[in-house]
This record gives structure tokens, C-alpha cells and sequence, in this order.
């Protein structure tokens, strides 16, 4: 079972040819989600620039906090495998990188490779509880928040604090580390915490090297990144409407579209698990998904999980990069790849434009 | 189909050919003139006929050149009507091939970034593509070389690197640079040694010489010096050609070296001047040796290298003021904005020298037309600069516009020499594509691919080769009038070549080790490709040299 229509069962080839109707006949359409295998990503993106449609994937929040602080001021940062390998002194800013695993993996080995090699590895932390397993130092963030005390420590490494201060002790820290690593969640932090994190970082390279390391997102947000970089030379917040990429995180945000009644249908790609938005159920959707129940959505159409029933480009998390990941199980009795259901679909609403397109030139022959 | 382009001047140095006369088509391959008629007939009266372009060093693709959209999201911005060079691979291939250039090469490809940067080649529409594999600070390799393992041993990592990562040749970076980066350098040059593996930038180099050679890789090694953009950095190159020691090897943007400091006693602070007679005459020494030249434009751009321990040294002068150092897993990335400034002393220079390269050039096949876009600006400058190569009087023009010491530190102004036809070929066909070792391209004799550009002949240069009379891809009429006409896809060039299984398993074990991630993690496997129908493959393999 793969495809339902309002619920019911039926063939896929009945579920795609519902999926191509219920998108051409949309004035506004959307695609979202963009939890799959670059592949994927990549027909979605020509979907929408076909349709007109606007585009946001489930990751945006995450993504957006460092695409902000990226945008605004640069980066400096390294990888999971250089951490490993080179750090001396690694800082846990917040929460999530301890939830995550990493701070502990990170705690288990010592440098390796260049001039830190050799010396031990300490763990310090800023504003998160730690992990009782894993011997650190832990600093409070104070009651300002974790963007305000990357901001204080920031002023004490470069000398610009002037006293004694709960934090000059961590300052003195990254300042002696050789190769130093600053590891947070964009999503915990925010714009403005990153844009923090970025500038402390580079100003401990005029004397030593410290570099950022960002978690990555679940939900395959750093490969909408690069898809949409390289089809619509700008972030993953597009909209097609005007028959150009538009980028705008604000306007082509999903809830708030749907919450302002700007779209009158959707495309909802998650063939990795993502929690199911609440739109989905009131706006005429179309769901490919890798776990369907087929109550999702209007249309729901079943697609092969990528790296377990088929091998795929995905996001790597160890490796920060995407990367191949070769399929897990056995493909038999899998579903086609969202990779090959949305190229269905896109063919079907190529060779049948999206009937919109005769209503906006009436539109605009009237004007 | 057989196809006549009929009555234009075509220019062909690698035939001795310029002349008006047809060029004859049939399956996508040039043929020799048959004795039948034609099924279609292409007006080229009044044209110029040339094989089509071919392009060396451009950052079209990777991690980097997505980083810079998402540092400048201003700069990649596509207006209606006006595609942008920053933009979308889509405008890029649109921008190329509406000039003519039917190939372009990505030369900076990481190895543990292969699979995002051949997605990324593969949508660039219109052009054949290929991509450099980038080697010389990885741990790996410094660790063969550290050891003093066998020649044959850093030969076969080279082989499964290539492979694995499916480029066309292999580039080194400032080799060990990065390295000394990551352990708190801000100089490095060839005799420096990469402090954690006792290690000199010459060693790592000669190691990766050798190895292109044994492998019989078509393209020499392809060298980003040390030093790059500093006064002084004329003896980086000329050491560099040196320790090639006679082994092929080319230079990527050499404008950028081609600085000589004005007081040798305290390089720094001097300032420079041009270097391009003394590098002109190295290169005339040397037929081992090519170079492209990295020309300086006016305006805003991105700079991107892999140099982090340049792009750090060069951040200060990041406008506007923000910018990225990426420590990778080898290199990794920097990108820092540039102004290049319209009539500033030190942008003129530069533009100065670029030109000066190429008009000296002993041999214009080996002194190959580029901008190391987005380095020195972007690629849609190539008309303009032909143009000042061809006109004598618009270089005056140009010159005469610009601060007096452009003109005192270059020998730009003195120099009468005005690009022939034949001699803009070599420079951005035959030259390049030599330089590849692509031998169906760059030339219009039977048996060639049937890529050709043909431009309406006109004084203008600069809007002749702006937007081509008609561009044909493997046959295919791609460009009418400068627009798009077909978006056909091109194919991803890459080397045939084997990797040794030993060398394989050797490298499994090391990336479990360092990455928990084998072989599999790194490979390109078609199958990443599922959008392409099975008679239209994404790559086509190039064969090493015999």
C-alpha cells in the first residue's frame, strides 16, 4: 500500500495524477518539508520554479539562525573530523550539543594530528547542564541569556572588559588553546548568539586558532541549503511566483504563509521522519512520505526511505557534507524514491501547465 | 543530420585555417567536407567560425562558491532578463554558452566534498563540465610522504582520489599551507615546512609532479602557488617552475604572482610592480609549463580559494567587512569579498599586468584567458578583454583612464601587439583544451566534437563575443542571437582511471578510522544522479594519455 486519496487506498499512478491536479489547479502553491535525499531536494526546487511556488524547508528555523549570523558577519569554523582530531580545548555553548552526543564523543579521544597533538583534551561548557559522565568545567551563562555572555566573553578576550569577571577565567582558556572549537546549536542560540560565537571566534585567531562547529539539523536542512544555493544562487526561502527565484525568509515561511492565507495548496516532501505540519490536514496537500498511514494529508504517496531502502545523497552528519550512503536493507517491495515521484509529477505538470497561468494573463490583461 | 555552416570565416590555428569557408556537421562530430548535400544550412556570411570555448579555472561549483552566495546573497541576485554570473548554476551555463564556451572546469574540487560538487556540475546546463581533485594537506597523503613511502604508494592514493571523486585532473593548493594554517602560520612558501609532519611545501609538491606523470594524467599538475597576491610573489612562481624540475605543470592565475616587490629589502611595505616580462620569460624557457591568467575586472566580487592561510591574511581588506575561513577536513574554504576599485592605483595595476601577460605571451596556447572567476571578477569580462588584446587604440583609451601608476609600474602602454583572430583561439580554444588533454575539442577538424561558436564579425569585440550569432553543442544549436534556444545538459568530463585495490583498502581503514565513514561515504555513484535518463549519462570519460 502506497498511495490514498482523501484516506482511501488506490493505484500510485491515480494518487500522482491527483498530486499533479491539485497542484496545477493552485493559484498559490507551496513545497515544503525537503526531508530527503538531495536528489529529491533538487526536482522539488524545478517543481516549484515550474509551478511558481514558494519554497520552505521543515529545517528553516535551524538553518535561518545561521544563515542570518553567515550573511552579517561571516564564519570561521571547522569540521566534526578536525574537532576531533586537532582540538585542545573544546566550549559547549547551551544544551543541545550536550542532548546530541556530541560534547561526550568529543570527550573520549585527544588530538591527534598538528601542533595540539599530544596534549589532552578539555571540555569546558557555557549555559548548558553538562553531562555528569563527562568532566568539564562548567560556566553559567547568566541570567542575560547565551547570546549576552558569548557577547561578555567576547569583550573579555579581546581586553575590553575591564575587572574581575565570572568569565575571564574561560577567556584566558580559548585564548592559551591551540586549535580551539566552539561547539553549538544555531537553533538554541539564534542569529544573534551565532553572529556572537562568529565574532569571538575570529578575534582569538589574531593570536591563536579557535574555530566554530554548528550542530546540524534532523531534518536534511543543510542539503536544501546547497540545492537551492546552486539552482537559485540564494538561501532555501524562495518563491517562484514572479518566475524568478525571490528570496525571502520572512515572506516564503511556511506557517506564516498559511497562517496569512497566502497559499491554497501544498507539497508536503518528508521521505525522513519529520512531524507532520498542522496545515497539512485543512490545506489541500499532497504528502510524500517515507512512513505513510495514508491519513496525512489529501493525497499521500508513499516513497522509499533514503540510505535504508535505496542508497542516497544525504547529509552526513560526522562528515558535515552530504555525502552517499549506500541503501541499508532491501529494496524489495519498497516504493519508487521521492526522487522518482516528484520527476513523475513534475513531467505530468510540465506537459500540462498549471491552469493559473491563463488566469494571471486574463489578470493582467485587464490591468 | 548533416549540417553545413556555410560561408563564415572560420579560424582554426590548430589547422593553420582562417578563411571563409563551411564547416560540416553529422552526429555531433565535425566532418570532413562530403559529397552530398546538406540536410540544414547554417548562414555564417559575414561570421567568424570557431571551435567553442573552453574554459580552465572558474569556480562554478563546491561547497565554497555556495558559501559566497550565502555570504553576498546581494551579489547572486537574478534580475528578469539578466542572469548573473554569482547566481545559479543555471545562469552560469546560460552566461558561458551565450559567449560561446561550450566546456568549463571547476578546479577545486575537495575529495571529501566530491559528491555535493558533481551534483552541483551536473546543473550547470548547456556545457560539458569537469572538476579538479584537490590534494596536498590532506593527512593522509602528508602522511605518505612524512613516512617516506614509495612513489608508487602516493601515485596510487593520487589514482584512488581521482577515481573515487570522478575529476578530470588533480590541483595542489599552496601545498601544506593549510596545514600551517591550522597550527597558527600567516606565511608559508615552498621551502617552509608543515610543522606537524616535517614537511616542506617543495616535498609535498614534488610528490604530487610525480605522481600526475606516472598516472599519465592528460592535464599537468594544476598549481596554486604560495604567496599568492603579495609583492614578491614573482619568486614563488619562478621557484615553483624550478622545482618542476622539467615535469609538466601549469599555473593557475599567474596574474596573481606576477608581482614583483618594489623593494626587495621589505617586500611588504614597498609595494609591487609587474612581473610579467620576467614570468614571459620563463615561460618561453619552459615548454614544460602553462599558466592561466587570473585577470582583474572593476567592481564588486567574491574572492574564493581554498588558501585559507591566504584568505585569513587577506581578510583586513574584506569589503564589505565580513567574511569566512573554513579549516576543512583538508583545506577547507575562505572567502572574503573584494572591491576591486574602478580607477583605484592598486586595481589598475593589476589589470595592468593581466593584460601585459598576455600580450607578451611566447605562445598564447600556454597563456590561458581566465579571471579565476570569481577571483579577479567574473567571467562574463572575456569580451571586454579580448577586445583590449585585439584594439591597440581602446587599450590606449583604457589605459589613459587610469592612474598614471598603472602605467609606470607595467609595461602595458608600450606594447603594440593586437591579438589576431587565430591567436584569441588559442587563447580560449586550442590552448585550454590542449591544456586538458581534451583532444575531440578545441579545434574544428574532422573527428572533433561539434561544439562551435560562430560571432558576427564586427569592430565592436566586446559585443561579438558578448552574445554569439549561434552556438552549437554536440550539433545542437543551443544559442540564437545570444539566448538560449536549446537547454541541453552537457556531460561531467572525468579520467578513466584505475585505482589500485591495495591502495583501496588501505584507505578504507584509514577514513573508518578518522571519519567512522569508509570509501562508500566519498564515492560518486550514478545513481546519485536518478533525474538523468539512462541515454543521457552525466559522465563521459576522458582517457589518460598514452
Amino acid at each position: 500500500m502506497t498511495a490514498w486519496i482523501d484516506g482511501r487506498a488506490v493505484e500510485r499512478d491515480a494518487a500522482v495524477a491527483a498530486a499533479a491536479e491539485l497542484l496545477a489547479g493552485a493559484r498559490s502553491p507551496l513545497v515544503a518539508g525537503l526531508v530527503a535525499e538531495a536528489a529529491a531536494v533538487q526536482v522539488a526546487y524545478d517543481l516549484a520554479r515550474t509551478l511558481g511556488a514558494s519554497v520552505d524547508p521543515a529545517a528553516s528555523a535551524a538553518i535561518y539562525a545561521d544563515l542570518g549570523a553567515l550573511a552579517s558577519a561571516g564564519a570561521m569554523a571547522t569540521t566534526p573530523a578536525e574537532t576531533r582530531g586537532r582540538a585542545d580545548l573544546v566550549l559547549v555553548v547551551g544544551r543541545a550539543p550536550w542532548a546530541s552526543g556530541l560534547a561526550r564523543d568529543l570527550s573520549a579521544d585527544a588530538p591527534v594530528r598538528g601542533r595540539a597533538a599530544g596534549r589532552p583534551r578539555t571540555l569546558v561548557a557555557l549555559g548548558g547542564t553538562g553531562d555528569g559522565a563527562v568532566q568539564h568545567v562548567a560556566y553559567p551563562a547568566g541570567e542575560a541569556g547565551i547570546p549576552a555572555a558569548l557577547g561578555l566573553l567576547r569583550g573579555l578576550v579581546a581586553g575590553r572588559v575591564a575587572g574581575p569577571h565570572p568569565l575571564a577565567d574561560l577567556a584566558a582558556r580559548l585564548r592559551d588553546a591551540l586549535y580551539g572549537v566552539v561547539v553549538y546549536d544555531p537553533a538554541e542560540i539564534g542569529a544573534l548568539g551565532a553572529e556572537m560565537l562568529t565574532g569571538l571566534v575570529k578575534d582569538l585567531n589574531e593570536t591563536t586558532r579557535c574555530f566554530a562547529l554548528a550542530l546540524g539539523d534532523p531534518y536534511q536542512g543543510r542539503t536544501a541549503v546547497q540545492v537551492s544555493a546552486w539552482s537559485t544562487g540564494q538561501g532555501p526561502r524562495v518563491g517562484f511566483g514572479r518566475g524568478r527565484p525571490e528570496h525571502d525568509p520572512w515572506r516564503f515561511d511556511a506557517a506564516r504563509q498559511v497562517a496569512a492565507g497566502e497559499v491554497d495548496a501544498a507539497l508536503w516532501l518528508a521521505a525522513l521522519p519529520a512531524p507532520l505540519p498542522a496545515w497539512a490536514g485543512t490545506l489541500p496537500t499532497v504528502a510524500l512520505l517515507g512512513a505513510p498511514t495514508g491519513a496525512e494529508a489529501r493525497v499521500v504517496i508513499g516513497v522509499a526511505v533514503p540510505g535504508e531502502t535505496e542508497g542516497a545523497a544525504l547529509w552526513h552528519p560526522g562528515r558535515a557534507v552530504i555525502a552517499w550512503q549506500e541503501a541499508g536493507a532491501s529494496a524489495a517491495g519498497a516504493p519508487p524514491s521521492a526522487a522518482a515521484t516528484l520527476a513523475d509529477l513534475h513531467a505530468r505538470l510540465a506537459a500540462a501547465p498549471p491552469r493559473r497561468s491563463a488566469a494571471t494573463s486574463e489578470l493582467s490583461a485587464s490591468c | 543530420m548533416l549540417t553545413r555552416i556555410a560561408g563564415g570565416r572560420v579560424v582554426d590555428p590548430t589547422a593553420g585555417r582562417d578563411s571563409v569557408s563551411d564547416v560540416w556537421i553529422e552526429d555531433g562530430r565535425i566532418v570532413a567536407t562530403p559529397d552530398r548535400g546538406p540536410d540544414r544550412t547554417i548562414d555564417a556570411a559575414g561570421c567568424i567560425v570557431m571551435a567553442g570555448g573552453v574554459e580552465v579555472h572558474s569556480h562554478i561549483a563546491g561547497g565554497n562558491v555556495v558559501l559566497a552566495r550565502l555570504l553576498l546573497p546581494e551579489l547572486g541576485v537574478a534580475e528578469p532578463d539578466a542572469p548573473n554570473p554569482h547566481g545559479s548554476g543555471r545562469d552560469v551555463g546560460l552566461l558561458y554558452a551565450r559567449m560561446g564556451y561550450t566546456t568549463a572546469v571547476e578546479p577545486a574540487m575537495p575529495p571529501v566534498n566530491a559528491l555535493a560538487t558533481q551534483l552541483e556540475l551536473a546543473e550547470i546546463p548547456l556545457l560539458d563540465r569537469g572538476g579538479l581533485c584537490v590534494m596536498g594537506n590532506d593527512d593522509q597523503l602528508l602522511q605518505l610522504l612524512r613516512d617516506r613511502e614509495s612513489a608508487d604508494a602516493v601515485r596510487d592514493l593520487v589514482a584512488l582520489n581521482v577515481a573515487t571523486s570522478r575529476a578530470l585532473g588533480v590541483k595542489v593548493i599552496n601545498a601544506g599551507g593549510a596545514d600551517a594554517f591550522k597550527d597558527g602560520a600567516v606565511r608559508f612558501s615552498l621551502d617552509d615546512e608543515v610543522p606537524a609532519y616535517g614537511l616542506t611545501s617543495r616535498q609535498i609538491l614534488d610528490g604530487l609532479l610525480d605522481a600526475v606523470e606516472a598516472l599519465k594524467v592528460p592535464h599537468p599538475l594544476h598549481v596554486h602557488c604560495s604567496n599568492l597576491g603579495l609583492p614578491g610573489a614573482d619568486d614563488s612562481l619562478i621557484e615553483t617552475l624550478a622545482a618542476a624540475e622539467g615535469r609538466r605543470i601549469h599555473f593557475a592565475h599567474a596574474q596573481f604572482y606576477a608581482y614583483a616587490a618594489v623593494d626587495k629589502d621589505n617586500p611588504l611595505t614597498g609595494g609591487f610592480r609587474s612581473a610579467a616580462p620576467r614570468i614571459a620569460e620563463a615561460l618561453a624557457r619552459h615548454p614544460n609549463a602553462t599558466l592561466d591568467i587570473g585577470q582583474v575586472v572593476f567592481g564588486q566580487t567574491a574572492t574564493i580559494s581554498l588558501d585559507i592561510l591566504r584568505q585569513f591574511s587577506g581578510r583586513k581588506a574584506a569589503s564589505p567587512r565580513k567574511w569566512i575561513v573554513n579549516a576543512g577536513d583538508a583545506e577547507g574554504g575562505g572567502i572574503v569579498p573584494f572591491r576591486y576599485r574602478d580607477r583605484g592605483p592598486t586595481s589598475s595595476l593589476q589589470f595592468a599586468i593581466g593584460l601585459e601577460m598576455m600580450l607578451l605571451s611566447p605562445d598564447p596556447e600556454r597563456t590561458i584567458l581566465t579571471t579565476d572567476h570569481p577571483n579577479g571578477g567574473p567571467f562574463t569580462a572575456y569580451p571586454r578583454i579580448l577586445h583590449l588584446l585585439m584594439d591597440k587604440e581602446a587599450r590606449d583609451r583604457e589605459v589613459a583612464a587610469h592612474p598614471k601608476v598603472a602605467a609606470e609600474r607595467s609595461g602595458l602602454a608600450a606594447i603594440e601587439r593586437e591579438y589576431t583572430l587565430s591567436e584569441v583561439a588559442q587563447l580560449t580554444r586550442s590552448g585550454p583544451a590542449k591544456l586538458l588533454g581534451l583532444t575531440d575539442r578545441g579545434h574544428l577538424r574532422p573527428g572533433a566534437r561539434a561544439d562551435v561558436a560562430v560571432y558576427r564579425d564586427q569592430a565592436d569585440r566586446t559585443a561579438m563575443f558578448a552574445r554569439a550569432h549561434r552556438v552549437i553543442k554536440d550539433g545542437t544549436v543551443i544559442v540564437e542571437d545570444g539566448e538560449v534556444v536549446a537547454w541541453t545538459r552537457g556531460r561531467t568530463l572525468q579520467l578513466s582511471v584505475e585505482a589500485d585495490a591495495g591502495m583501496a583498502r588501505r584507505t578504507e581503514s584509514y577514513l573508518q578510522g578518522r571519519f567512522g565513514a569508509g570509501l562508500s561515504s566519498f564515492t560518486v555513484p550514478d545513481a546519485a544522479f536518478p533525474g538523468r535518463r539512462a541515454d543521457e549519462p552525466v559522465f563521459e570519460a576522458v582517457a589518460c594519455r598514452t
